[in-house]
């Protein structure tokens, strides 16, 4: 019941933060120089065009009308038109949306797989060979370019191996999972790495921690103690980057989604950013919001799981 | 499967191993950083079009690039551009983010909902919308990038801090403190900080390396450093198309932000080590 | 009235004369990798080469382009003339030529489709044929262009996309109110008499094409065209990515193929690696204005911009930007425009010369001046890491801006922008477009440079109109000379289209003006299967 009362409330706060969402990210667009007609007509433009056209966008109204217009359709569920592409943002955003979600959260998980276990045996095995040659590989996976790793992946595994396919999507669910292995492995092997190191650190400071002597002396075994209080005590910081790391994923996927040639939210932010396409960057930005915040309010109750304390 | 925990460190060296290394390896990258002229054999931007995408020879140790530059001397002169990067986008927001995200967290209460909804707001504002505005605005570049990557980057410091403060606070040292009847500010820099600061150190210092980076797919998008700056990750991004024909264009400076990761990971590692033997 | 039709034999030459005499095989699929998705197939109101570049496939038009792209063949149309005073166009609509639906198309459909294509509030194409006044059904099968004055563009015009002919009724059955709303439901799913139609189309992803049966042009087999059961368009944006789908079999043709790799990719086996001749350009476009941005600008020294030409070393940018595959430009249009006029590369490289024409202008000391380059473009980045450097030399301190395309668009159509970087592709097959965009003023003031010569603008007026052949050449070979020695740009270099194609892979072509086409295109069966 306090949990739910806890759920409630959060969502109901998100409504303020997207209300200031909307308005800065309504600004920010409509200060960008240049504007949805010159950058879908391109160089050639004529003047007389792009005056016609933003007049039938109703993009030469005041600011201030603009925006209430902007809200009053969102107050209805309408997020506009892509200008663009000529199809509701809303539907555009359904497409492209779940590509970006499953992907992250494919990292997500691989990263996690990969950090978790290895964080515990570089910590145990402190400044031995396998610490050592842990964070030696997670370092050089850390320092490569996003787009390097991603064509070495797709080279290798793709074209050279031909275990994946080179980039794209499929059609079927297992398709998609397919598809999406190298992509995700490429995000995962950056964010691992930000994972393990902190976890890494968490479990030695953890270890050194008064508690963990005490138990200890109390008898109870190595393993329990590593579990109960260890593990539990050193994830609190671990999955506050969690959650910040698949926040900026979430959005940030783009060069990821370019190298493999994924239709995500990313390339369809970067891209509509590019041609001005002012529905689709502020829906896109809306509805990646409330899925960012969702992912908060999970790795926050994962928090309170961890260390029930913190909910009060 | 048996699980042996290992004894809490006793020792009380004073310069654990990784921070003599990563510390040693900073100081060389300093001196290269600070002094890049004395040690490239070229200029970074002398172009010879006569030694087009040379492979590594006696004359260019790391060969040369696309317009004929050395590519040891333009990884040389990068170290001035980007210890700048790894610095001044992220110390900022490190010693903001983590200050505010303390108190924050201490008081609790109505400051940290609404802290809460800013957060949201900032991490969920596409990153790139905010740096092409910047750009688009002040025009692009290293200062304008550090503000694009400040605007943002305080909220992790801030948000680990808040959930480290929030563990601590309930601990019997802040509960005695408070029973002492020291002022919240004492409490929270005297004494939480101490214990909270290793995680947000630790993660200093990947950030580091992850400005560095992030500054390589500015590059790629080309919002980045500019031309004719020499910049790793611009290096990087812009060998994209001769990757299979000449390696040495990317490699080199690869293994430079490599090894620059490693100096600041290693430091981490053993400021975070100094910081729990002395407790 | 005198009239001369042409055309009629013309038919045999139809399909194009470079493709070997292999033994075509019918059937299959050709998968084709772009760069970028299409936005809006409809012919009058799209904007851009992602759209321009695939409509031929869906829609045809009256008249056809040849595949070296100066000529017209016979499309929908099978004669046409037009009468000795210039001023009319009589077509003969091909007998028998019906919608990808079966419906047979109709000189209703012709006048309807004509007449929204000249309307000057649909679309911005529509310059293209100002001259046309009024379009009229000639009897059951045929049609009448009336013009307002002569125009010696006239048949090209209707080889362009956005003169293709649409189906009337279906496109007025759709729901909507405007033209636009309307447009874009028909879009969805095209009616169209092209070689193909438009089966399935995931944005951003995928688009599939699958034949048309009732396309009117008969393949060499003696069958109908096209070969192919179905094309299908990935969207790959990663240069390295298209290239690897190609070589690991996920692609049988990528286009634009970074200049880098071309030499790669033409020792690679099982890969052809064409380069189909082009109407593009790449110049940078210099703002002539006396003062830009309230600041005085030296570029408005006809001198200076001499000197930055002399000062370019067009045959090293070519080299290393375009890895060769570029040639230098002996005019402001491709050599491959028609009545192109030029001999040998504009400016060719002088240093000494350039520093003269420098100290002549009272520049010795050179100035410091922003170029705007378009952000993560890497040719356009090696192009003016180049530029810094050469004219460097002068004393002129290039200072490389990258922002986006939609803030270099508008800052260059307000001209308030010092220098740009700049490319170009003609759409018609005539000097027209590509001199009414650069040379003549009141289009766009000279690439929105400020650059006004009376001369030109008024040959320009002549040459529109002009019926003499011999005449508009001349028109056209003066304009080109003045622009070259005076106008506000310098020209870098031209360049090819590089496409790979694998091996198995036939009948493909790319014409100069960019347009993909697939009705001849078939696909070998691997020796496997």
């Amino acid at each position: 019941m306090h949990l739910l009362l806890y759920v409630l409330r959060r969502i109901i706060q998100l409504i303020p933060t997207l209300l200031f969402i909307a308005l800065v990210v309504f600004l920010l667009v409509h200060l960008l120089p240049g504007d949805p007609a010159s950058a879908m007509l391109g160089d050639r433009a004529l003047t007389a065009d792009v005056n016609r056209i933003n007049h039938d966008l109703g993009l030469d109204r005041p600011l201030p009308v603009q925006f209430l217009l902007f809200l009053r359709n969102l107050a209805h569920g309408d997020l506009g038109r892509s200008i663009q592409l000529h199809e509701s943002v809303l539907s555009l955003i359904a497409q492209r949306l779940p590509v970006t979600m499953l992907l992250t959260a494919m990292s997500a998980l691989i990263a996690v797989a990969l950090a978790l276990p290895l964080a515990f045996l570089a910590a145990l095995r402190r400044d031995r060979e396998a610490d050592i040659l842990i964070r030696g590989t997670f370092q050089v996976g850390l320092s490569m370019p996003v787009f390097y790793i991603g064509l070495l992946l797709l080279t290798f595994f793709g074209a050279y191996l031909r275990w994946f396919p080179v980039g794209g999507y499929g059609d079927t669910f297992a398709g998609h999972l397919y598809h999406l292995f190298l992509p995700a492995l490429t995000l995962a092997l950056s964010l691992s790495a930000v994972l393990m190191r902190n976890l890494r650190q968490a479990i030695l400071q953890v270890i050194g921690a008064e508690y963990v002597d005490f138990a200890r002396a109390k008898g109870l075994p190595a393993r329990l103690v590593l579990f109960r209080h260890v593990l539990r005590n050193a994830l609190i910081s671990t999955v506050t980057l969690f959650g910040l790391q698949i926040g900026t994923l979430l959005g940030g996927a783009v060069v990821t989604e370019t190298v493999f040639a994924i239709p995500g939210a990313g390339r369809l932010m970067i891209e509509s950013i590019y041609g001005r396409d002012y529905p689709v960057v502020q829906g896109t930005t809306l509805c990646l919001a409330v899925v960012v915040s969702l992912t908060f309010l999970l790795t926050d109750l994962a928090q309170v799981a961890l260390d029930p304390r913190l909910s009060r | 499967m048996t699980i042996a925990l290992p004894a809490r460190s006793r020792r009380r060296r004073r310069f654990p191993l990784p921070l003599v290394v990563g510390g040693g390896m900073l100081a060389a990258q300093l001196l290269l950083a600070l002094f890049p002229s004395a040690f490239a054999p070229y200029a970074p931007d002398s172009f010879d079009y006569n030694a087009l995408m040379q492979p590594p020879s006696a004359a260019h140790l790391f060969g040369t690039d696309n317009f004929g530059r050395d590519v040891l001397s333009r990884v040389i002169h990068a170290y001035s551009v980007d210890m700048q990067i790894a610095v001044f986008a992220t110390v900022l927001p490190f010693f903001f983010g983590t200050s505010v995200g303390a108190v924050i967290g201490y008081a609790g209460g109505m400051a940290e909902t609404i802290f809460g909804r800013l957060v949201d707001a900032i991490i969920t504002f596409p990153f790139l919308v905010l740096v092409i505005a910047i750009v688009a605005v002040l025009g692009p570049g290293l200062i304008n990038m550090y503000i694009a990557v400040g605007v943002v980057d305080w909220v992790f410091y801030a948000r680990l801090a808040v959930a480290e403060v929030k563990v601590q606070k309930r601990l019997d040292y802040a509960e005695a403190g408070r029973a002492m009847g020291y002022s919240p500010a004492r409490i929270v820099f005297r004494h939480l900080m101490p214990n909270i600061i290793t995680p947000l150190i630790v993660y200093w210092m990947t950030d580091m390396a992850l400005a560095i980076l992030l500054g390589s797919s500015l590059g790629y998008l080309g919002l980045g450093a500019q031309p004719p700056i020499a910049e790793w990750g611009v290096q990087i991004a812009d060998a994209k198309n001769f990757m299979a024909t000449a390696w040495w264009m990317s490699v080199f400076p690869g293994i430079a932000i490599v090894l620059a990761g490693l100096s600041f990971s290693l430091t981490g590692d053993g400021v975070a080590e100094t910081m729990r033997t002395r407790r | 009235m005198k009239m001369t039709f042409t055309g009629a034999f013309a038919a045999a030459l139809m399909l194009s004369a470079a493709q070997p005499s292999l033994a075509v095989e019918r059937g299959g699929t050709l998968v084709y990798g772009r760069y970028a998705d299409s936005l809006f197939l409809d012919p009058v109101l799209n904007d851009a080469n992602v759209d321009i570049w695939v409509l031929s496939n869906l829609y045809d038009t009256l008249l056809l382009p040849t595949d070296d792209g100066q000529g017209v063949q016979p499309g929908l149309a099978t004669k046409w003339a037009v009468s000795a005073d210039g001023k009319t166009v009589t077509l003969q609509l091909r007998p028998g030529a019906k919608f990808s639906n079966g419906r047979a198309i109709t000189p209703d459909d012709v006048v309807w489709s004509l007449e929204r294509a000249a309307n000057p509030k649909e679309g911005i194409w529509n310059f293209l044929i100002s001259s046309i006044d009024k379009v009229v059904a000639d009897g059951a099968d045929g049609v009448k262009i009336m013009l307002k004055h002569p125009d010696p563009a006239i048949l090209q015009a209707l080889t362009v996309f956005n003169t293709a002919v649409m189906p009337k009724a279906e496109f007025e059955a759709e729901p909507g109110t405007t033209d636009e709303a309307k447009a874009r439901e028909f879009a969805k799913a095209p009616i169209g008499s092209g070689p193909f139609v438009l089966k399935d189309w995931v944005h951003g992803q995928s688009m599939t094409l699958v034949r048309n049966p009732y396309y009117w042009a008969e393949g060499s087999d003696g069958k109908p065209l096209p070969y192919l059961d179905s094309v299908v368009f990935k969207v790959v944006p990663d240069d390295a990515t298209r290239i690897l789908q190609l070589q690991s079999g996920g692609l049988d043709g990528a286009e634009f193929i970074p200049y880098a790799r071309v030499q790669e990719l033409k020792k690679m086996s099982g890969i052809n690696m064409e380069l189909y001749p082009s109407t593009r350009v790449e110049f940078v476009t210099l703002n002539v204005r006396d003062e830009v941005n309230g600041k005085p600008n030296p570029l408005a020294n006809p001198e200076v911009r001499q000197a930055l030409n002399y000062a370019t070393n067009k045959q090293a940018i070519i080299q290393i930007v375009t890895h060769g595959v570029g040639s230098p430009m002996s005019s402001f249009m491709s050599s491959a425009t028609p009545l192109h006029a030029g001999k040998g590369e504009l400016f060719p490289y002088d240093l000494a010369k350039a520093k003269a024409l420098m100290a002549k202008a009272g520049y010795a000391k050179g100035f410091s001046v922003p170029l705007l380059v378009l952000a993560g473009n890497q040719d356009e980045l090696s192009i003016g890491t180049l530029l810094q450097q050469m004219w460097g030399q002068v004393g002129v301190k290039l200072e490389l801006q990258q922002v986006d395309n939609a803030t270099r668009t508008d800052a260059y159509r307000k001209g308030a922008f010092s220098m740009r970087l700049s490319a170009w592709t003609d759409d018609i097959a005539d000097p027209s477009e590509i001199t009414s965009y650069f040379a003549y003023s009141p289009t766009i003031q000279a690439l929105h440079s400020g650059w006004k010569n009376d001369t030109v603008d008024k040959l320009f007026v002549e040459s529109q109109s002009q019926t003499d052949a011999a005449k508009r050449k001349e028109e056209y070979a003066k304009i080109q000379e003045i622009f070259n020695a005076t106008g506000p740009t310098v020209p870098l270099y031209q360049t090819p289209y590089p496409v790979a194609l694998r091996k198995d892979v036939h009948g493909f072509v790319q014409i100069p003006l960019g347009n993909n086409i697939f009705r001849a295109a078939w696909v070998s069966k691997k020796a496997s299967n």
